[in-house]
């Protein structure tokens, strides 16, 4: 009934062999395209056991080498910079060009002089290169230098995804250069993939929070190894939808496809994209029980004005007085149950059931046919990527 | 490799005031070994006022299409071929023409993901069209990014079909027309009639270049650069591209050959040839302004050819002794060229003595 033990939620074992043969072996979100905008920008990213830097030549075409220097061994570039017209190792200077080329070794004649005899970048002492695309207006990288392409990993759900196009939309930051929400959650990775992909607990756990969204109607699969979920507005709020929606809606969202898309990518990306925001949902595991989620979110790229005329209208929509306007428990704002916000329900969810992985009598006692079926798909999916891997070594 | 097939013509196109288009029927029989990749070319062979000549030429036909094998030949001012061609080939017509050959084409597979770039000037849209139809065909998430260059609205090689494609694959083909002389009222037109057309006045140079990669950046990052044009297009376009650091195993060029005007460079009057030729020795003459091909041909023999500009390497050979002067080399690389071949179809000797060998 449930695919995998409950050490592959607690042990450290566990954790590494995901992190060897999950995470260093498929594409990992990276960031979003306008986080490398021009010629010289960089960012750096741990994937898996990797840490991959990427950078933009003045050609617009995107690199990414692993962020090792080859000479120790030290980390190259530290997290996000601009205008790099070269790379040098802050432990004794080796520079490397932006095509991962090594171009100089201080005192190369006295101190190497018999590393080679020919040029530098014939020595066979470049970056390690790696992979770099993009999907639906995201960052992907692959360890591997020739991976197998994007679109063969991604191809099978993107006919699933919703019609916005992030490229065009506008990051909302409360704090400059910071994502919209942040929050190390203690549980597994796991725990909260399954969450996500959960349909069962929408009109449960939230059920006064996410009921602007027709559940019953929710429509929802798996494509390749990626899970895929839609489900319209309620009537309710779709009358009313353009004075009601929080935010601008979406232009490139036609009438009879208005709801949330809301996919899970293998193995640890969510996106939600809804009538007036399109989310990442980066799901980071640090610990077997400690996850780091990174939420970013987009929206309509229009005028402050249009905002604001927007929260306006929203706020004197009827529609709020009916749903979307409560906790399921009565109490106290600070108790996750009674916030009134999604987020904070599925937190307090993830976070008890991994409380409970230590009892000795825990067990999953059943599992919903069609509600909870993406998760046990999900855990089949990991475990195939674990095996396939722990067979072959 | 150097068989010729008869081949019947099948249509014959003015495609501009300039140029036209040449189908060929392909028997049943030969459709496996007429097979060819984008980008690739025909050699054919004319018999002229007594003279053999071959003229390679490249397909603008696509492979992935049911459609004919189709050449586009542009005169040349006072080429041979170019304007017998133009002048005297009809339907019903048969040519004869080598199988298809060539190194720059685009290995293509439908689950590719890439971006194209493309840049073409002239009748070096032939190839490049084939890539481009061949591409969006078969490769149904690839984006292709084309520049072509024109000197007026006039000259725009398949136009027609170009504009076809643009709608049909709106959402991963952008083309870009820069014209060198626009006639003077045409942006005007361009833009009321057809309000998404873009063009811009200018060559395909550095400038343009530049221009058009930033303002059309690669969505699918594994790019390829594809670059066929006259005279000096390529080695600017290949410049351009080196500038903005794109790797050299990115960039594909394809010359049509024409020698530079800047050559100067005369050869020695009756210099003595010996060449050995499948298994033969022939001693003889290099009469004034020659190349070793044609002192061989003219001999009566078979030399291996098949461009005749300088590019395909087919009559690569030897020199065993003496100096040669090839006044156009797009065929052999450094390497190939100090360890002693030279294109036989663009030698003219320097030594009063040259023996060769082909291999
Ligand atoms: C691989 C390859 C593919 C080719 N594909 C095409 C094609 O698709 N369409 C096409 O029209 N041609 C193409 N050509 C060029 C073609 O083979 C001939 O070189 C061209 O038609 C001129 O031949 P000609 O006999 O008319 O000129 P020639 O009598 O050989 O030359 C006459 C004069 O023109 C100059 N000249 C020769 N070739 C050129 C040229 N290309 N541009 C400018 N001046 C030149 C010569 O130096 C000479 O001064 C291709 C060539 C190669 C090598
Ligand atoms: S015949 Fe093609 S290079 Fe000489
Ligand atoms: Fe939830």
């Amino acid at each position: 009934m449930h695919e995998l033990p409950v050490d592959a939620y607690t042990s450290q074992e566990w954790f590494n062999l995901e992190q060897e043969h999950i995470f260093s072996k498929t594409w990992q979100f990276a960031g979003l395209v306008e986080d490398v905008a021009n010629a010289g920008d960089y960012i750096s990213v741990q994937a898996g056991l990797n840490n991959i830097f990427i950078v933009k030549g003045k050609d617009n075409r995107l690199r990414a080498f692993h962020n090792m220097c080859r000479h120790r061994g030290t980390q190259l570039l530290r997290a996000v910079g601009k205008g790099k017209k070269a790379i040098t190792c802050p432990y004794h200077d080796w520079t490397y060009n932006l095509e991962g080329k090594l171009v100089s070794i201080p005192k190369k004649e006295e101190e190497f002089p018999d590393l080679c005899n020919k040029e530098l970048h014939d020595c066979g002492l470049n970056l390690h290169e790696a992979s770099v695309d993009i999907f639906k207006g995201m960052l992907f990288v692959h360890p591997e230098k020739d991976a197998p392409n994007i679109m063969e990993f991604f191809g099978e759900v993107e006919p699933y995804l919703g019609p916005h196009i992030p490229e065009e939309l506008i990051e909302y930051q409360e704090k400059k250069d910071g994502a919209f929400y942040t929050k190390e959650i203690n549980a597994n990775w796991k725990i909260i993939v399954e969450n996500y992909i959960d349909q069962y607990h929408l009109a449960h756990l939230h059920e006064d929070t996410l009921n602007m969204y027709d559940h019953a109607k929710a429509e929802f699969g798996w494509a390749g190894p990626h899970y895929y979920f839609f489900e319209p507005l309620v009537p309710e709020y779709l009358a009313d939808v353009k004075n009601a929606s929080p935010y601008p809606l979406m232009d490139k969202m036609p009438e009879d496809k208005m709801g949330a898309y809301v996919p899970w990518l293998f193995p640890n990306i969510g996106i939600t994209e809804s009538e007036s925001a399109w989310n990442t949902f980066h799901a980071i595991p640090l610990a077997p029980d400690r996850t780091l989620v990174v939420i970013r979110s987009k929206t309509m790229n229009v005028s402050e004005w249009e905002y604001t005329k927007q929260y306006t209208k929203s706020m004197s929509s009827k529609v709020w007085q009916n749903i979307g306007n409560k906790g399921k428990y009565e109490g106290d704002a600070s108790d996750p149950m009674a916030s009134g916000n999604f987020m904070e329900e599925d937190v307090y969810a993830c976070e008890q059931q991994q409380k409970s992985l230590s009892s000795p009598l825990f067990s999953v006692g059943a599992q919903a046919k069609n509600g909870e079926f993406a998760v046990r798909k999900f855990q089949s999916v990991v475990k195939e990527w674990v095996e396939k891997y722990r067979d072959n070594d | 490799m150097t068989d010729f097939y008869q081949l019947k013509v099948l249509e014959v196109k003015k495609e501009t005031a300039d140029a036209t288009s040449i189908a060929f029927d392909v028997p049943l029989a030969l459709y496996k070994t007429f097979n060819y990749k984008p980008g690739q070319y025909l050699t054919l062979k004319f018999n002229i006022g007594g003279e053999e000549v071959r003229r390679s030429y490249s397909l603008c036909s696509s492979p992935a299409l049911e459609e004919p094998l189709r050449i586009g030949v542009k005169r040349v001012k006072d080429g041979l071929v170019s304007n017998y061609i133009n002048d005297n080939i009809k339907v019903g017509d048969l040519v004869d023409v080598m199988l298809p050959n060539g190194r720059f084409f685009a290995e293509l597979k439908k689950d590719n993901y890439k971006t194209y770039y493309l840049f073409a000037a002239g009748s070096g849209i032939t190839p490049i069209l084939s890539i481009l139809k061949t591409v969006l065909l078969t490769e149904e998430r690839s984006f292709v990014h084309m520049l072509y260059g024109n000197r007026s609205q006039d000259s725009i090689l398949f136009n027609e079909e170009l504009e076809k494609l643009q709608k049909e694959y709106a959402d991963r083909f952008i083309l870009v027309h820069t014209l060198s002389r626009p006639k003077s009222n045409w942006s005007d037109l361009w833009l009321s009639g057809k309000k998404d057309k873009i063009h811009r006045k200018g060559r395909v140079d550095t400038l343009a270049i530049e221009w058009f990669i930033n303002e059309y950046p690669p969505y699918a990052q594994n790019t390829e650069y594809y670059i066929c044009g006259p005279g000096t297009m390529i080695e600017n376009t290949k410049k351009a591209l080196q500038d903005i650091d794109v790797p050299n195993e990115r960039i594909f060029i394809e010359s049509f050959g024409g020698v530079t005007s800047s050559d100067v460079t005369e050869g020695i009057d009756n210099a003595s040839l010996v060449a050995q030729l499948n298994g033969e020795t022939i001693k003889t003459t290099i009469s004034n302004g020659k190349t070793i091909l044609r002192t061989l041909i003219d001999a009566g023999k078979n030399p291996p050819y098949s461009c005749e500009g300088g590019v395909c390497s087919t009559c690569m050979c030897k020199l065993k002794s003496g100096k040669v002067h090839m006044k156009n080399n797009l065929g052999l690389d450094k390497s190939e060229v100090d360890k002693g071949y030279i294109l036989s179809c663009q030698s003219i000797p320097l030594t009063e003595k040259i023996e060769v060998i082909y291999e």
